[in-house]
């Protein structure tokens, strides 16, 4: 070093006890192995939250005309680095993947309106994409006139291949039909089931078969897997912060390859849905301010990647450690109870499918809902399931013959310790002793 | 608005934790409620970004820590309930006939995407005749603004606007340029789609006759009707059904103490409402707005879910937001008086066209001459007086003189809020600060800033 003690001085690296304390305000009675659905943030990260809210209630007037953009500025710049984006004015944050799906598709459903597609051209899409998003297209691209082609995913998956050859089924069929593939939305992680794709080589073939625009939806991507935009090729690029890099709810960014900003052609360029005072002025300006509202979540992505860096090899070291934790416990798993893991290891990031003994009876996405509830409410473990329709092509088969129909999704991150696994081990365990089955559940009361 | 249940029978209302004291809030108390307020400063802008007290706070904060504890079972269990429970209590407030036409919302702008884009899909989907007609005033809120070209001209919509006359001595002025407004809309055999009518406007800040302007609306045949009322909770009476309009929204964090941000957008039950969605698509599409709006994606909610302590607050006061608003009201109004007395100005607008905010002229020798003036004068009152209080900037109109001072033409008025938390000395601090920048012969180019 050259003796520069500069502004951020380096925090050591946090002891396992400081660890615990920074996770502090979770509920200690939980097996908490569900990070993959909100995510979690450390304690000192909410005290920056607090700190920058307090800053807009002491002085709006001040905070919002002299503080808030700089300091949206620096985030972005920070995730510019994170992601290998060659320029920050690529880089948007909003609130959530769902909202950036929302400004895509938007702009896909403009497109239709405008002419520049027509009626039939196609959205490819994965038939695992999540819930949120296929109504998203749905409510933009269906409604436009567009026509929608979901790639048949095998689960359990034994290899990227597959995956890759049924994109690329999906494409000749658009073909076939006589279609234009306009867009095409790949999962970098699907949520459930969860499996890493091969973005990098279906963004390849997409460009191979001409399709215009491909949007990457990796709501779990950053903290989970690796995260280069230019490698991977997309136009566009979601991921969540709070979900794999402890920011807290919510905040996430859209990358955009080739948005220009202020000058452009207003049509040409995605906007905020949430039209305000910026409009035009290009989608991150545009995203920076939307109102009235609770920034704080964006402010704080500097405090989240000092907390990163508190860890031995920053985000890598953490992604690296939770993926070997990851599959270590669902291996576990998998040998304690006689089943298998939903996919290879190396296409897990910081989660992993194991399949749930047959005799549990899991027959339908109510049943995986209650047992879930079941698990949550009489062993304090938290843990999502996944039913899983596929029965006929016979892969879902464990040791004793019968058919797995349902799976976990066990995830893992800093805060989790081996004893969280073993309770989910020795509850499933208890239930298959117990001769437990989901019919033998009542239907819980609608919230 | 039912007020919370006393102890006689032992049980408490689930809402409230403190005991139910016989007497009000105190001047001490409220001080309290406020003292994160930056202080020093003469925060007389409570209509920008409005106010929320510390026990609001406190509440906002509890159901953070709840969401953080455990997600996923405040998302099965607490969630939703909450925001029911939310959503009820303004359905009360506002005299709307069924909870679900109320939804929950980020703030008026989020509100006027919502109408904007289902007008604009309207459009689009050929439904309504290119060139077809939008009504708005002239000094409609910017945000909104810049959502009709977004939504409706984008899509080959005309939008028209009326011009709000200010300053203004009576309601009618207003019923006249809006009835010119309408003609002309409906010029060429036009259709008019939508009328967007802000029950107060921003700035200039004026409370329009928002009854009578939907009453001509219906009467000329327009199909929708927006009532943009960012400002009237809890600084007006509201009553949805009376105002009649398909569409009201108004901000709950502006003038009725909850925290930033959350507004409600209610939404008659009708043929058009139902085509209005959440742009943000999630799960729940297509089960109505307010369910939808209930759940665009893992975010904090917790703004919606401290709603009902902002409503324990506020019946803390007595009269409970009656008296609030009388007394912000009266105190306003007695400031801008007194301002207007010690320039040699006016008001912008007669005490019964005010709600909590008057707009009072400022001194001709300022020499206000654009919108960077009104701004830099702003600035300077900021970083040299410590007062925050936005500038309005009215240009003169052609083959009009203009409201005149003993020293020339008005061409800027301060737009003046009342909260609970102001004090008289914040006046004073405003008043002293303008006639000492004119003592000194400033004028605003030469003022400084930094």
């Amino acid at each position: 070093m050259n003796g520069d003690a500069s502004h951020s001085k380096k925090k050591p690296k946090l002891s396992p006890p400081e660890i615990s304390s920074e996770f502090s305000h979770h509920d200690p009675a939980v097996a908490r192995i569900n990070n993959g659905s909100f995510g979690c943030c450390p304690r000192s990260v909410t005290a920056a939250q607090r700190d920058w809210q307090h800053q807009f209630l002491r002085q709006p007037d001040n905070f919002f005309l002299n503080l808030l953009q700089p300091a949206i500025s620096r985030s972005r710049s920070l995730v510019a680095s994170l992601v290998n984006a060659p320029h920050v004015d690529q880089i948007s944050l909003v609130d959530n993947a769902t909202t950036a799906a929302a400004i895509f598709l938007q702009h896909c459903a403009w497109s239709f309106a405008e002419g520049r597609f027509s009626p039939g051209d196609a959205a490819v899409m994965l038939h695992y994409a999540y819930g949120a998003v296929k109504k998203s297209v749905e409510a933009y691209i269906t409604r436009a006139g567009g026509h929608v082609i979901e790639v048949d995913l095998p689960f359990p998956v034994k290899s990227e291949d597959e995956i890759i050859t049924e994109f690329r089924k999906a494409l000749a069929k658009g073909k076939s039909e006589g279609r234009k593939v306009r867009i095409a939305v790949i999962d970098h992680v699907t949520s459930m089931p969860a499996v890493v794709i091969p973005v990098k080589e279906l963004v390849k073939i997409c460009r191979e078969e001409g399709v215009e625009q491909v949007f990457v939806d990796a709501a779990h991507g950053i903290g989970c897997v690796d995260v280069d935009v230019q490698e991977i090729g997309a136009d566009f690029y979601t991921s969540n912060l709070h979900k794999w890099f402890f920011c807290p709810p919510s905040v996430a960014f859209l990358y955009c390859r080739n948005q220009s900003n202020a000058g452009g052609d207003t049509q040409l360029q995605l906007h905020h849905p949430v039209v305000s005072h910026e409009y035009g002025n290009g989608l991150p300006v545009e995203s920076g301010w939307i109102g009235t509202r609770d920034y704080s979540a964006q402010l704080v992505v500097p405090s989240a990647a000092e907390f990163v860096e508190r860890f031995p090899g920053g985000i890598d070291g953490i992604k690296a450690a939770n993926h070997s934790a990851v599959v270590e416990m669902g291996e576990m798993l998998a040998k304690a109870w006689g089943t298998n893991l939903g996919s290879p290891p190396e296409m897990c990031g910081s989660m992993i499918m194991v399949g749930l003994p047959a005799c549990l009876g899991i027959g339908s996405e109510s049943d995986s809902l209650k047992l879930r509830t079941h698990l949550r409410d009489c062993f304090a473990v938290e843990v999502p399931i996944y039913f899983n329709k596929r029965r006929h092509d016979h892969r879902g088969e464990e040791a004793g013959g019968g058919v797995i129909t349902g799976y976990v999704r066990i995830s893992y991150q800093v805060y989790n310790k081996v004893e969280d696994y073993e309770r989910l081990r020795d509850a499933v365990h208890k239930l298959v002793n117990d001769g437990f089955t989901c019919g033998s559940l009542v239907e819980p009361e609608s919230d | 608005m039912e007020t919370v249940e006393d102890h006689g029978n032992g049980e408490l209302n689930h809402l409230t934790k403190k005991p139910r004291l016989t007497r009000f809030i105190t001047e001490s108390a409220i001080a309290d409620e406020f003292a994160h307020h930056q202080p020093g400063v003469a925060r007389i802008n409570n209509g920008s970004f409005g106010s929320c007290p510390g026990s609001v706070l406190s509440s906002q904060r509890e159901w953070q820590l709840k969401f953080l504890r455990q997600p996923d079972d405040f998302y099965f269990n607490g969630l939703r309930k909450g925001i029911l429970r939310s959503r009820t209590l303004v359905k009360d407030l506002v005299g709307a006939d069924d909870v679900e036409e109320v939804s929950l919302i980020d703030n008026a702008t989020t509100g006027a995407a919502i109408v904007l884009q289902q007008i604009g899909r309207a459009f689009a989907e050929g439904r309504f005749d290119r060139n077809d007609a939008v009504l708005m005033f002239h000094c409609a809120f910017q945000a909104v603004k810049k959502s009709m070209e977004a939504y409706v001209r984008r899509a080959g919509g005309s939008v028209i606007e009326v011009r709000l006359p200010f300053p203004i001595r009576c309601d009618e002025e207003i019923i006249t340029e809006f009835r010119k407004g309408l003609e002309k809309a409906k010029s060429n055999g036009r259709k008019v789609r939508l009328a967007i009518i802000d029950h107060i406007t921003s700035m200039p800040s004026v409370v329009t006759p928002v009854k009578e302007l939907v009453r001509i609306c219906r009467e000329e045949g327009v199909d929708q009707v927006f009532v943009d009322a960012a400002h009237a909770i809890g600084s007006v009476e509201v009553n949805v059904q009376e105002i009649g309009a398909d569409f009201y929204v108004s901000n709950l964090h502006k003038w009725f103490f909850c925290p930033p941000s959350v507004a409600f957008l209610y939404c008659k039950k009708s043929g058009s409402s139902l085509d209005a969605h959440h742009p943000v698509v999630s799960h729940e599409y297509g089960n109505g707005l307010p369910t939808e709006s209930s759940w665009i994606g893992t975010r904090d909610y917790s703004s919606q879910l401290a709603v009902p302590t902002a409503f324990e607050f506020v019946n803390s006061f007595e009269g409970g937001i009656r008296g609030i608003m009388k007394r912000n009201h009266d105190e306003v109004v007695k400031m801008g008086e007194m301002l207007a007395e010690s320039w040699g100005t006016n008001l912008g607008a007669p005490p019964e066209m005010c709600a909590s905010m008057v707009m009072v002229g400022l001194p001709s020798r300022l020499y206000v001459t654009s919108d960077d003036d009104a701004l830099r004068l702003r600035s300077h009152l900021r970083a040299y007086y410590g007062v925050e209080v936005p500038i309005h900037y009215q240009g003169p109109r052609d083959g009009e003189d203009g409201v005149k001072d003993e020293y020339g033409i008005v061409t800027a008025y301060v737009r003046i809020s009342h909260q609970v938390y102001n004090t008289l000395d914040d006046y004073c601090k405003l008043r002293d600060a303008i006639n000492q920048i004119v003592d000194n012969k400033k004028t605003c180019k030469t003022l400084l800033i930094e």
